[in-house]
């Protein structure tokens, strides 16, 4: 399955400076392992060593976030659009 | 000194009183350097996704779309701003720990280098607007970031005023409707 991952700014470096990256997977964590082996490092970045979605990371699909659908293990259709975004809040 | 011009601070002091008596939040965007419109965004916070007096979120889909604008037009992210309901126009401790990406990793450059962090507080009568830098911090002795204020100078207007970049925004906008 081939999906376009939209890269904030804050983590682009991750990404060697891409907005985009293509990835493939059944599932967002597959996408997540997908990008990890381009671009080592870039999953800390994300996730921690259990696998769990950093608290301060959103990641959408489409336009739903996947805390709402099934985490890291949601699966994915062909031409899905992930975005991946550090949460931008305060106090 | 930073200029902004004045309709851009009572925009967002307009914002934080309508979003009483929960925080509000948004970005000023500039073009070639200047700021020159106000995009107020969501406050997602608290149990119920819609807002919370102590605390702000963005709205990750809003955010996403302001991102994608500026990436379009070549529009800069001027700002970040926020408002305290009860406390100074200052950063505060969350403040200072999210403005690093991981949060509170102070030892990194800031998430946003570039931007400043307008805090509007309405703890005062008129409310106080004021705007600050937070960057990486000095030593790792140091608990704190390092945090800088920038005098606003509100302008009434100035020559580099991207006129023609407002109107055709504004023209474009009308022809969407
Ligand atoms: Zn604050």
């Amino acid at each position: 399955m081939a999906v376009q991952v939209h890269v904030t700014s804050v983590i682009r470096n991750a990404v060697g400076g891409q907005r985009k990256v293509s990835a493939d997977g059944g599932s967002v964590r597959e996408v997540l392992a997908d990008i990890e082996a381009k671009y080592p490092g870039f999953k800390a970045q994300v996730m921690d060593e259990q696998g769990q979605l950093h608290r301060f990371v959103n990641i959408y699909l489409n336009d739903e976030d996947i805390r709402y659908l099934q985490g890291a293990d949601t699966i994915l259709s062909d031409g899905d659009e992930m975005s991946i975004l550090p949460a931008l809040a305060g106090g | 000194m930073l200029k902004i011009p004045r309709a851009i601070v009572e925009e967002m002091v307009a914002h934080a009183r309508e979003a009483m008596p929960n925080e509000a939040c948004g970005m000023v965007h500039a073009q070639g350097g200047v700021p020159f419109e106000v995009h107020r965004v969501k406050n997602i916070a608290g149990d119920e996704k819609s807002g919370s007096p102590f605390r702000y979120e963005m709205d990750p889909m809003q955010q996403l779309r302001l991102e994608a604008q500026r990436d379009e037009t070549g529009e800069t992210l001027f700002a970040i701003y926020h408002s305290h309901v009860g406390s100074e126009a200052r950063p505060s401790p969350t403040d200072e720990r999210q403005a690093f990406f991981p949060p509170g990793e102070f030892d990194r450059d800031p998430a946003y280098p570039n931007t400043f962090y307008i805090l509007v507080s309405l703890a005062s009568e008129p409310p106080e607007v004021r705007a600050w830098r937070v960057l990486k911090r000095t030593s790792p002795d140091e608990t704190r970031p390092v945090v800088i204020e920038e005098p606003i100078e509100r302008a009434r207007w100035w020559p580099q005023w991207p006129w023609r970049c407002w109107m055709r925004r504004w023209t474009g906008r009308l022809r969407h409707r």
